[in-house]
């Protein structure tokens, strides 16, 4: 018995070193210049159907990376802690169609180098031709994007506040994804959205949809970069128009189908908070945009194989925080329900607070307050494997919580005889606990156990709020770049199968206890 | 020689006064029934013997030596390794058994002489396969407590006390918990321990049973001992009228 525990430990002290090493790797080497990106975002950024993160932005973070002999790293985040992430220091810049317009002082801006319009989508069969039919109508747009801020910021304009007012709702989702299902499934009449984005999605769902010719608003994408950071910015800033002036910018552009969006031009010589704009010693010339064909990337199509592929690479990371939350998780909560039935009212305090806090906030923003609060607390800069640490010391510290309550009722549920007849005979307290009452407690605990150990199967999805990509935050994006439920649905039977496999071993270690009542 | 010698014990609960002043006491080879209705704080009596309440005051001894003294009108306890060796003096089988449900009957009776003793293996087990001879269940060493009878259940937990060589045992309702017609595997079981010298003291309200196994009863009614004697004199010509009212009604 104790060999298996200490079997238990190593393993998992081993698990815990190979995952940061794995992290720590690339922060080793020289400069690393991390691109924080929405892996939601085709074309400027997403999940191809290799399994690999790609887009416009990170072909030209990457062509910048070369040329500068950084080492180039992609980090997709959730779009909701960007800022926390770029104040961090967790990632160098946001480079993802990142709108300024409306952010103008909130970063410290490279020049526009895509000009983006806010435009809407609606079903072909709407018979919504123009804005002034969306009144009465419900408005779909990605929370915290450019669209709501045309609509409904400081800074939108009169005809856009009026818009807004006339619509029966104005409703946010956290992806686009998901806003195109509603808009299919009727549930919404209209999506808000960047024009490049609209037109890949339109691309991949052949006709079903239609752009509205009248445009929310016209704007300008611009790589974002922690306010004050003035140098990097200059560096890149400087790389691309060395890129521009050799032709390469265009190249990319041309490989995305933005050819007819791009603007960066040299002759922007002001940054928008009014610095000069830096320019090389080379010869910059005007790229002449060549007529090209609309070469807007097509999504491969994925049959089951290929998403259950995809979606294997991470299952070992949803595997991997579940078992190192049950690991940790299981004995915390034994201490803790030790010290919610401890005999001094302090320590009887501090375990229902504990207790109470743990399970009555959520647990996405528990892992939240773990991953951020070392830099905003202490001011200490955490490496990217922290990310990982974060997601199982989030985990551990909230089951820990639910364990507790699980032991206390089990523990206090075998009557007080056990303990008496074995303090007559001479056992100690301890004894009596790990001998008599122990054993008995974990099969009465079996069936609520079993309920928390199922639910945290399904609770790793919620790791998607530090960005650490296990399956279901991979499924969402291959969902994006794929245009299509059928990914989710692959995830679901996933999480089905895996909990089928604990629901079965749960069984047989119920059958296994069934010797005595 | 005095094996338990309990003076001038008080105990209340809250405002409830269960014991008022009791003496009592216990000497080798005795067997004691403790008698009275319920509520008159026999039961108590027996918890605070063996330690599982603590008295408010008074004075009790095992084997001559004082274990649980008065100081200023409080009880003062001693040490939990002084405790504990006052414990060995004795056995407790409870109304309810309390074998543990996990254990084997064989694993029940070896746990604590093995584990907390610390005695010989092998010894340990042939003298609890002895053990279970004598109390009729040698066949049953390997079943776990659900599947035996209550009085079988209960024949075990004699075992179980008797297993760590205490020099006396004491018996809470025995039978209570069991139907009528067990009560007298347990009554057989007892008589024989009575037959061997083995010291014991009996909480109960089977008048029968008393009277079948006592050497001494003891009557209590409202946390007092009201009359003490052998069964003849307290059971078949009790002299306080509570010992009378109690048995009449007992036999009606």
């Amino acid at each position: 018995m104790k060999f298996l525990k200490k079997k238990l430990l190593i393993v998992a002290v081993f698990i815990l070193i190979a995952a940061g090493i794995n992290g720590n790797i690339c922060e080793a080497k020289g400069r690393t210049f991390v691109v924080g990106f929405d892996a939601e975002f085709p074309p400027y950024g997403y999940l191809d159907e290799n399994g690999e993160y790609v887009g416009f932005d990170l072909s030209l973070a990457e062509e910048v990376c070369k040329r500068r002999g950084w080492e180039f790293v992609k980090r997709p985040i959730a779009w909701d802690s960007k800022d926390s992430e770029l104040e961090t220091g967790a990632i160098s810049c946001i480079w993802n169609g990142f709108t300024m317009n409306g952010r103008e002082t909130e970063y410290t801006w490279s020049t526009p180098y895509v000009d983006n319009s806010q435009v809407v989508v609606v079903r072909t069969d709407s018979g919504i031709e123009s804005l002034s039919d969306l009144a009465g109508k419900i408005l779909v747009v990605q929370s915290d994007s450019a669209a709501l801020a045309a609509l409904e910021g400081d800074d939108a304009t009169d005809e856009n506040k009026a818009l807004a007012k006339s619509l029966k709702n104005l409703q946010q989702v956290a992806d686009y994804n998901s806003a195109f299902m509603n808009l299919e499934s009727g549930m919404v009449d209209a999506i808000a959205m960047d024009i490049g984005v609209a037109s890949y999605q339109l691309e991949s769902r052949n006709g079903e949809f239609k752009l509205l010719d009248q445009h929310i608003s016209s704007e300008q994408y611009g790589i974002g970069f922690k306010l004050g950071d003035t140098e990097l910015r200059d560096q890149v800033q400087v790389t691309l128009f060395e890129m521009l002036s050799d032709g390469t910018f265009a190249k990319i552009a041309k490989e995305w189908g933005l050819t007819d969006s791009v603007c960066l031009s040299t002759e922007d010589t002001q940054y928008i908070d009014g610095g000069a704009v830096p320019v090389t010693d080379a010869d910059i010339a005007n790229v002449q945009s060549e007529s090209v064909s609309d070469g807007t990337p097509k999504a491969v199509k994925l049959d089951f194989v290929g998403v259950m592929k995809q979606l294997i690479s991470g299952l070992g990371s949803t595997f991997l925080i579940f078992v190192l939350t049950l690991l940790f998780s299981m004995p915390l909560g034994l201490l803790l329900a030790a010290v919610r039935m401890s005999k001094l009212k302090v320590l009887q305090w501090i375990a229902k607070i504990y207790i109470s806090i743990m399970r009555g906030t959520p647990l996405m923003l528990q892992l939240l307050v773990v991953f951020f609060s070392p830099y905003y607390l202490f001011n200490v800069q955490t490496s990217y494997s922290y990310r990982f640490y974060a997601v199982i010391i989030g985990f551990s510290l909230n089951y820990a919580a639910y364990f507790a309550e699980i032991y206390r009722s089990g523990i206090q549920s075998i009557p007080i005889g056990q303990w008496e007849a074995a303090r007559v005979m001479g056992y100690s307290r301890k004894t009596t606990f790990f001998r008599i009452i122990f054993p008995q407690m974990v099969k009465r605990i079996m069936p609520p156990v079993t309920n928390e150990v199922i639910t945290l199967v399904k609770d790793t999805s919620l790791a998607f709020a530090l960005a650490y990509t296990e399956m279901f935050t991979l499924a969402k994006q291959i969902a994006a770049s794929q245009a299509s439920l059928f990914p989710l649905f692959v995830a679901g039977l996933f999480y089905y199968i895996f909990n089928f496999i604990v629901a079965f071993i749960m069984d047989n270690i119920e059958k296994k206890l069934d010797y005595y009542r | 020689m005095k094996i338990l010698e309990m003076n001038h014990i008080k105990k209340s609960f809250g405002d409830k006064v269960v014991l008022k002043d009791i003496n009592v006491s216990v000497s080798e080879g005795e067997v004691v029934s403790i008698l009275g209705p319920s509520g008159s704080g026999k039961s108590t009596l027996l918890r605070c013997a063996t330690f599982l309440e603590h008295i408010d005051s008074g004075e009790i001894l095992y084997s001559g030596k004082s274990v649980v003294t008065t100081d200023g009108g409080k009880a003062v306890y001693p040490a939990r390794s002084e405790l504990h060796q006052a414990q060995s003096n004795f056995g407790l089988v409870f109304q309810n058994f309390n074998l543990f449900p996990h254990f084997s009957v064989m694993k029940n009776i070896v746990d604590a002489p093995i584990v907390i003793q610390k005695r010989d293996k092998e010894e340990v087990y042939q003298e609890a396969r002895e053990l279970l001879r004598k109390v009729g269940l040698e066949d049953k060493e390997n079943a776990y407590p659900c599947e035996l009878s209550g009085g079988q259940q209960q024949r075990v937990a004699i075992a179980r006390a008797l297993a760590m060589n205490p020099k006396m045992l004491y018996f809470d309702e025995p039978t209570s918990a069991l139907d009528p017609e067990i009560t007298a595997e347990i009554l057989r079981v007892l008589k024989s321990l009575a037959a061997e010298k083995m010291t014991m003291a009996i909480v109960t309200h089977e008048i029968d049973f008393a009277r079948a196994v006592s050497d001494r009863v003891i009557f209590m009614d409202e946390g007092l001992v009201v009359e003490e004697g052998t069964p003849e004199d307290v059971i078949d010509n009790p002299r306080n009228d509570r010992t009378r009212e109690f048995l009449q009604k007992l036999h009606v």
